[in-house]
């Protein structure tokens, strides 16, 4: 008896917190993907944000695959000292709140800043330019695929490398043979995160780039300027878009056993 | 050849302590150790996985303990077998291995061809400890190291493949260090035994003289020495004594063993005092009544358990409340009308009793 009224609140919780998650979606979609969907041929601004939302987070993406996979290998293999240092600096971007991501990145890479001014001399604006868009999705979202990638190096276990060692493989040889390929869904699947969480980007490149427009910004922007009305396509095309990643990542961990 | 020269491993919170030995060139080493004795850690200093803190490996005569596990020219093989499960079964023995050659004559000894094409995670456990020693194999090392390579093998395909690899073992020359916790392997296939204990070397020798002389009781006893007594060892003394008080040319002297209730006859190289004494089931024999005969050491019992496995028996028997194994053929069992509750009388030699 008592069983069963526990499993019946077990459901009403359940289904209560899915409703809280999935009604503002549905809400949302309903309410603007029609007009969102239209919007894409008729609405060029939102093409263009749309694109530009794309270009930036898969180039803050491979950017991120590039610097951060050793990092994450070398988390999940060494005992190095200060190792849970860097761990716990990794985690800070994702604990700040974005703004203030943005206010730090602006500050270090702002015109007024020495880093910024260098760049600057050097033709490379980062303010107000897609380069500060994408120096922003790579600072608040990279630190999920070093999570993610850590844990992926993690689940391969050492002595697969230390057996392709005896059979003649030097590190980099190891690690391209056996690592690489036993860890490549998890870090597809980081990558994705990633890029999914680069794609959703608000608060740290509303500081650092209002212009160009991400999806993102122009939401707000059409939000503050105009109303709910005309925000909600492109509200709903976002939430269209973000649906790619998910079912990719779903589709990578279909083959994966549940734990327990 | 494989040598460590005081080596000195730290893994996590586990230490190797002073390890020293040696495995002769195209000789077969075999470490012997209960679990978490760090049998797995010192495999591992020696293909170079672990580094030491301080010592010397040699292989070959050259020395590599700074060396890098791709240069070492040895190959290892794990207990579970870690056989790249992105790749095929044949692709897994190519992966290291120097020639197409090798790779066919190692899997046709292996007896792979049914495998070959299959994935790697469709393998028994015993298939892939195969494989992985396939793997290993094909690259010709000069030296490999085996982690429990049979442990997964059914007994016949055990006894198989263990002829296989002796045979292997002896037509290519390398050198072996095989790690298991079964001592009588030690014995079918090892020229050197090692004896781990805690992280350091307790004993080492021919597998022989290991287990008829254990170093400690605690080795006697993981051996699989059933009769172990502790014990005072005492001088013979006296006109009247049966045996001489003399030390012979190799410095052992008749003495008395005392144990409970019984004194053991002994020759030994050991001072009076508290010791403990071993006697291996096998020196124990077992008859009806008590005979004239040159075993020093004959008492009465009645027999509290009997054990038939294969071609050996063995018969425990309560000796004034001490129990005493013994092992026979179980022919000599079956012709004795041995059973429990029987009355025998239990004799060993003097020179059957070790101390240690």
């Amino acid at each position: 008896m008592i069983r069963a009224i526990a499993t019946v609140l077990v459901a009403i919780a359940s289904s209560l917190f899915l409703l809280f998650i999935v009604g503002p979606i549905i809400g949302l979609v309903s309410a603007g993907g029609g007009r969102g969907i239209a919007g894409l041929a008729s609405d060029a601004e939102l093409r263009s944000a749309l694109l530009l939302t794309i270009v930036t987070a898969t180039t803050a993406t491979v950017l991120g695959i590039i610097g951060a996979t050793p990092l994450a290998y070398l988390l999940a293999r060494r005992a190095f000292r200060g190792r849970a240092v860097v761990s716990a600096l990794m985690d800070l971007p994702l604990v700040i709140p974005h703004p203030v991501a943005g206010i730090a990145l602006l500050l270090v890479l702002g015109r007024g800043s020495p880093v910024g001014r260098m760049l600057y001399d050097a033709g490379v604006r980062v303010a107000g330019s897609a380069t500060g868009i994408i120096c922003a999705m790579l600072f608040v979202s990279a630190p999920l695929y070093v999570s993610a990638a850590r844990e992926a190096f993690a689940r391969v276990d050492a002595r697969y490398e230390s057996v392709a060692r005896t059979l003649g493989d030097d590190a980099w040889q190891a690690f391209r043979r056996v690592t690489l390929p036993l860890s490549a869904k998890g870090l597809t699947a980081a990558a994705v995160v990633m890029w999914a969480r680069a794609v959703s980007e608000f608060g740290a490149i509303v500081i650092l780039t209002y212009n160009p427009k991400t999806a993102s910004v122009l939401s707000y922007d059409r939000f503050t300027s105009y109303g709910l009305s005309e925000a909600l396509p492109v509200a709903a095309v976002l939430v269209l878009f973000a649906l790619i990643p998910l079912a990719a990542l779903r589709a990578l961990r279909a083959g994966e056993p549940i734990r327990g | 050849m494989i040598s460590l020269d005081h080596i000195n491993v730290r893994a996590g919170s586990f230490e190797l302590k002073d390890i020293s030995f040696e495995v002769p060139k195209a000789g077969y080493g075999v470490v012997i150790g209960p679990a978490g004795s760090g049998k797995t850690t010192l495999l591992e200093t020696i293909a170079g996985v672990l580094r030491p803190t301080s010592g010397r490996i040699l292989i070959e005569g050259t020395d590599v303990t700074h060396a890098p596990p791709e240069s070492r020219r040895l190959g290892i093989v794990y207990q579970h077998a870690y056989l790249f499960p992105h790749l095929s079964v044949r692709r897994n023995v190519e992966y290291g291995a120097r020639s197409t050659a090798i790779v066919d004559d190692i899997s046709e000894r292996f007896e792979l061809g049914e495998l070959e094409r299959r994935a790697v995670t469709s393998l028994s456990g015993g298939e892939r400890q195969l494989v992985a020693m396939a793997r290993a194999l094909a690259r010709r090392p000069a030296a490999i190291l085996f982690d429990e390579p049979f442990s997964a093998l059914d007994p016949r395909t055990r006894n198989t493949m263990r002829r296989v690899v002796r045979t292997i073992h002896r037509e290519w020359g390398f050198t072996a260090l095989q790690v298991t916790h079964d001592f009588s392997e030690a014995g079918l296939l090892g020229d050197v035994a090692i004896v781990l204990d805690e992280g350091r070397v307790v004993q080492q020798g021919e597998p022989e003289a290991v287990f008829r002389k254990p170093a400690t009781p605690y080795i006697a006893d993981f051996l699989g020495a059933e009769n172990v007594f502790a014990g005072v060892v005492r001088s013979v003394d006296g006109a009247g004594s049966r045996l001489a008080n003399r030390e012979d040319e190799f410095g052992k002297r008749a003495v008395e063993f005392i144990t409970d209730a019984l004194t053991f006859y002994a020759l030994g190289d050991v001072s009076d005092g508290p010791t403990h004494a071993v006697i291996r089931a096998e020196e124990v024999s077992l008859s009806t009544e008590t005979s004239a005969s040159s075993m020093k050491n004959q008492f009465h019992g009645r027999i509290t358990e009997i054990v038939p496995a294969g071609a050996l028996t063995r018969v425990t028997v309560d000796i004034g409340g001490t129990p005493i194994v013994a092992a026979i053929t179980t022919r000599s069992a079956r012709e004795l009308c041995l059973a429990t509750g029987n009355d025998v009388v239990a004799a060993f030699k003097a020179t059957a009793i070790h101390f240690c």
